[in-house]
């Protein structure tokens, strides 16, 4: 009852077939393309430096073209990282703390969205406010009163810290990615549930979470990219090796007057795979539109 | 359905982690006496106010040799903290490592907390100045006087003193002199410049002939200032530096001249193409291959010349070293090097284990003494006897270029407070790159010299 | 429908515990900041009040507003550029085949940690071994630029990277705003004979304008507290022709051990964006807004 009434929302105007291009824009399809792919290639080739970098030593980094072939593929990168420091352990460690606290932020930031757009309240523009003036601080200038914070409720060396700051400090841009969507989503929707007698949750959970898949997929992947490759946050409230993140991995091959740049790829590289696998899985989400997310919900 | 199942049980995986990480540190942290807010024994944050029922007392050390990049260091810290352990059982020490950088932002938030480790390492004079003058060291002197008495290097022990109080025990010592390739030299029938002028023409030769003369990194700052300062010492001597940072006056004439010698060589084109933009670690690769002729860099570059395996043997066997040249009507003796000890160990002033922690630092500066030029290549700040152990030439000639030594200047960075400090990195890159006049250079270092922070 | 939307215990349910968070965390700390900001302080001494007295040597301190107008600099060059990832992620958001497989591929320099950006544009950069000068020279130009070192060209070079890294970001985010306009809306503008054109700027473009002034903001404030490809790229130089307010402020704090003085340059950073978030509103609020139901 519910949903079809929603498909009639979403779809009050009557569809019709497209007409066929016409052939002037045959031409000007061929070169925006062309256009299109040369700039995809542009940002693919740091995947492939990437690569070559972390199979080469530090002579051959410096000495060779950034896309040269090393003389050989110098795999003792890896080993080497995997050998020296307990690269497993800060995996485990930065692929849970990242999930949790996208997870946490995704879930929060979509509660506070729904109730600062959908929802009558006074202190709705303050409380807007606050989020958006949230977003302004730098994390550098909030670092030591955190430290204290932090260290008087005991959490610092617990993965908890980590999480509740990422959550607080990437819920201002989390909420205000999706702001921008709450507001489009159409009045005649929640109308409609509230006539059918949805309460105020089974709106949320049932008609309009489902309908903002793509810009939670949105917020996720940018949130677990900052997450993912966050390091002031772990130096500081993290002392223990076992509890630390991949980002500390990359840290171990900065030496006091040298670096091992080819371990510093290889690291890089492995910590970069997995949130690249993750990112091509979610962003197959985001094309769901609207449309979908209401059938489906 | 599937999914929901999956969700559900990352879910349950991820809570079960975060509890069992909580459950870990609240089990380390029994027995405390409950007057602060510790947690795990592993972290370096809880000053170890925690003493368990076995009357076990734990160490917290923070260290700057990762794994990874200083293995050497690494091993001999983890191998001493091990043997300190075997000999003293009611004592557990827990390590902290972190890199370079990121040991010095954390230093200085674990100070502005109140959460200093244990024992940790600091860097002499202007660096560590507002620990002490902040309470945070604890003093050393009974140490230095006694089991470790007559152990250093005369004058070691200096930067990290102040009004006679020993704050802190040096176990680097370096000094920097000009590493040259030999066979680009002997290819344009260059010889080792014994004067300034000897140095000028041999850059001339080389940029005649293609060769960079000097690889130098002007992104790192502290590079350059190593230039600025052989000018500055061979100009006005033994003391000039020293007494312009202790006065808090840079006018000094010679300091000026320096500055004018400084950019001359700029004008000759004595460094790389877009220097003030490259780093240490680009510059140190141009002379790695063999792209520049001259490299002037601490002493702690000597493993990549003789020890380092992945450095292939025919390079090493090119590289030498040179003493900056001295200049006319200078003051400056050829054997005044810039230089000085590097990190020290420190023991905090507010940990509950003060005598522990001391015995473990005259611990670990015996230990690292005896070992860490062998197996590191890391020139301590203790006696070396040469004789004892075999080391590479190279490690020899400076030994000896140490021992006679006439005056080693601490670096001007090093000795400088740090807003001077800070100060003085900006003014070196901007008189390198020629932004700014000598004249500019000296007055602006001067009024935050004055500022006295 | 009011009475439901108006329930204060829902709305307590679903807002506390976002405020809560980011009260206690974030604000909690940045009063903290504000307080330090009125006192001598190097992270280690005892603290001595001087009142107004940092912010007082921050109005007359030239370096300070020489990294404030970088920023600025920044902020503005970031928003110009959001044209252009809109028009990027029009195209692809129209009937394009490969579109989603472009679209993602957009985004993958911004996957990368900026340690591991800031080493490849460090190649490409490079001055005499680097890609473009090498490039330059193969074309023929003698003296090519210093792209890092040259006090004149470093903030565009620093730019470009940005530019580049952001751009997935932006395209994302309104790519799925404009999958979200319900393909119902364009039909209807199609059949009424509207071209591609008119549908993309009198119909798209307005219907995610709030998607799109959202955005504006987060490249301004995003750009005012930019900092890691900076630091990592030139620290700042040569000589501060670099530096940004958030680099400034972190040299200030952390390598000059001048805290109080940190803080206040912190707290008015925080300022500025507030002004500059102000202003955006204003210049945006004028617009009527459009959308669907509302």
């Amino acid at each position: 009852m519910i949903k079809t009434r929603l498909i009639m929302a979403a779809t009050s105007v009557v569809f019709v077939n497209r007409t066929a291009p016409r052939l002037g824009s045959k031409i000007g399809r061929g070169i925006l393309y062309i256009i299109l792919i040369a700039a995809a290639i542009v940002q693919l080739l740091p995947l492939v430096w990437l690569l070559l970098f972390s199979l080469k030593n530090n002579q051959e980094i410096f000495n060779l073209p950034p896309f040269a072939l090393p003389e050989r593929f110098r795999w003792e990168n890896y080993s080497n990282v995997w050998s020296h420091g307990k690269i497993d352990t800060y995996f485990v460690n930065s692929v849970m703390v990242t999930a949790l606290s996208v997870l946490l932020t995704v879930l929060l930031a979509s509660f506070a969205t729904f109730a600062l757009t959908r929802m009558n309240w006074k202190w709705r523009a303050p409380v807007l406010g606050l989020f958006m003036v949230g977003y302004m601080i730098p994390i550098h200038s909030a670092l030591i009163p955190l430290f204290i914070l932090f260290r008087n409720i005991q959490l610092i060396d617990n993965p908890l810290s980590l999480i509740l700051s990422y959550t607080a400090f990437n819920l201002p841009i989390t909420i205000m990615i999706m702001l921008g969507f709450y507001y489009a989503l159409p009045r005649e929707i929640e109308e409609a549930a509230v006539m059918d007698g949805c309460s105020v949750h089974q709106l949320f959970f049932q008609i309009i979470l489902p309908m903002t898949t793509s810009v939670m997929v949105t917020a996720a992947i940018i949130n677990m990219i900052y997450n993912w490759n966050e390091f002031v946050f772990v130096n500081t409230f993290i002392s223990s090796d076992a509890r630390k993140t991949l980002t500390v991995g990359v840290q171990n091959f900065v030496g006091q007057y040298s670096m091992d740049w080819g371990a510093i790829g290889a690291t890089l590289m492995i910590s970069t795979i997995p949130v690249l696998l993750a990112y091509f899985i979610m962003s197959n989400r985001i094309v769901e539109g609207i449309a979908a997310g209401s059938v489906k919900g | 359905m599937k999914r929901k199942t999956l969700a559900f049980m990352l879910l349950f995986a991820a809570l079960t982690w975060v509890l069992a990480a909580c459950g870990g540190s609240g089990k380390d942290s029994g027995g405390g006496n409950g007057s602060g807010p510790e947690n795990s024994g592993a972290s370096s944050e809880a000053s170890s106010r925690e003493t368990s029922p076995g009357g076990e007392v734990t160490l917290n050390l923070m260290h700057l040799w990762p794994e990874g990049s200083n293995f050497a260091q690494y091993k001999i810290v983890s191998s001493i903290v091990e043997q300190f352990q075997q000999e003293n059982e009611n004592i557990k020490i827990s390590v902290e490592v972190l890199d370079n950088e990121q040991y010095k932002d954390k230093l200085k938030v674990l100070s502005a907390s109140n959460s200093l480790p244990d024992i940790g390492f600091t860097w002499a004079a202007g660096f560590m100045e507002p620990y002490v003058k902040g309470n945070e060291f604890a003093p050393l002197n009974d140490l230095l006087e006694g089991e470790l008495k007559g152990q250093f290097v005369a004058g070691t022990t200096e930067g990290y003193t102040f009004d006679g109080t020993t704050y802190a025990l040096p176990v680097e010592l370096n000094i920097v002199p000009v590493f040259y390739n030999k066979a680009i030299f002997a290819e344009y029938g260059l010889e080792v410049p014994k004067t300034y002028e000897d140095l000028k023409e041999i850059i001339q030769t080389l940029n005649n002939n293609g060769v960079n003369p000097v690889a130098l990194g002007g992104k790192d700052a502290w590079t350059a200032s190593f230039w600025y300062m052989y000018f500055a010492d061979r100009l006005g001597g033994d003391n000039l530096m020293d007494e312009a940072v202790a006065n808090e006056d840079f006018t000094a004439p010679e300091l000026r001249e320096a500055a004018v010698y400084a950019q001359e060589l700029v004008d000759m084109n004595a460094f790389l193409k877009g220097f003030v933009g490259l780093s240490n670690e680009e510059a140190k690769a141009e002379f790695m291959n063999e792209n520049a002729a001259m490299y002037m860099m601490g002493a702690w570059e000597v493993p990549n010349y003789t020890t380092n395996p992945d450095v292939p043997q025919e390079f090493k066997d090119k590289i030498g070293f040179f003493k900056f040249p001295v200049m006319e009507d200078g003051r400056g003796n050829v054997n005044n090097w810039v230089g000085g000890p590097g990190v020290g160990l420190f023991v905090s002033e507010n940990s509950k284990h003060k005598e522990e922690a001391k015995k473990f630092v005259s611990y670990f500066v015996q230990k690292w003494g005896e070992i860490s030029v062998s197996e590191a290549g890391v020139i301590p700040a203790t006696k070396v006897d040469t004789n004892a152990v075999s080391l590479p030439q190279m490690y020899i000639d400076l030994l000896n270029e140490l021992n006679n030594a006439n005056k080693v200047t601490l670096y001007l960075d090093v000795q400088m407070k740090p807003v001077a400090s800070e100060e003085h990195h900006n003014l070196i890159q901007a008189l390198f790159s020629k932004d700014i006049t000598p004249d500019e250079f000296i007055s602006r270092q001067d009024a935050v010299l004055k500022e006295g922070k | 429908m009011n009475k439901v939307m108006s329930n204060k215990a829902v709305i307590a349910l679903y807002v506390l515990p976002s405020v809560l968070l980011i009260l206690s965390i974030v604000y909690l700390p940045i009063l903290f900041t504000g307080y330090y900001g009125f006192f001598d302080w190097n992270g280690v001494s005892d603290m001595q009040f001087t009142g107004l007295g940092n912010y007082k040597k921050l109005l007359r301190d030239q370096q300070f507003w020489n990294s404030a107008w970088h920023s600025l600099w920044f902020a503005l060059m970031s928003t110009l550029s959001l044209i252009a990832y809109l028009l990027v992620a029009l195209l692809l958001s129209g009937k394009l085949s490969g579109s989603n497989l472009l679209r993602k591929i957009y985004l993958v320099p911004m996957l990368l940690s900026s340690v591991a950006i800031a080493q490849l544009w460090l190649k490409v950069y490079h001055p005499s071994s680097g890609i473009l000068n090498t490039i330059l020279e193969f074309i023929g130009v003698q003296n090519t630029p210093n792209w890092l070192a040259d006090p004149d060209i470093v903030l565009w070079a620093i730019f470009v990277p940005i530019l580049w890294q952001y751009a997935g970001f932006y395209i994302l985010i309104y790519y799925a705003a404009l999958k979200n306009i319900p393909e119902a809306v364009i039909e209807a503008a199609r059949i009424d004979g509207a071209n591609p054109l008119v549908i993309a700027w009198r119909i798209k473009v307005p219907l995610i304008s709030e998607v799109i002034k959202v955005t504006v903001v987060l490249a301004v404030v995003g750009s005012l507290k930019y900092f890691d490809l900076i630091y990592i790229m030139t620290g700042g130089g040569p000589n501060r022709a670099s530096e940004v307010m958030a680099s400034y402020m972190y040299s200030k704090a952390f390598k000059s051990f001048d805290f109080g003085y940190g803080s206040s340059i912190g707290f008015s950073l925080l300022l500025i964006c507030l002004v500059a978030t102000w202003l955006i509103r204003m210049l945006t609020a004028s617009r009527d807004k459009i959308q669907y139901g509302g």
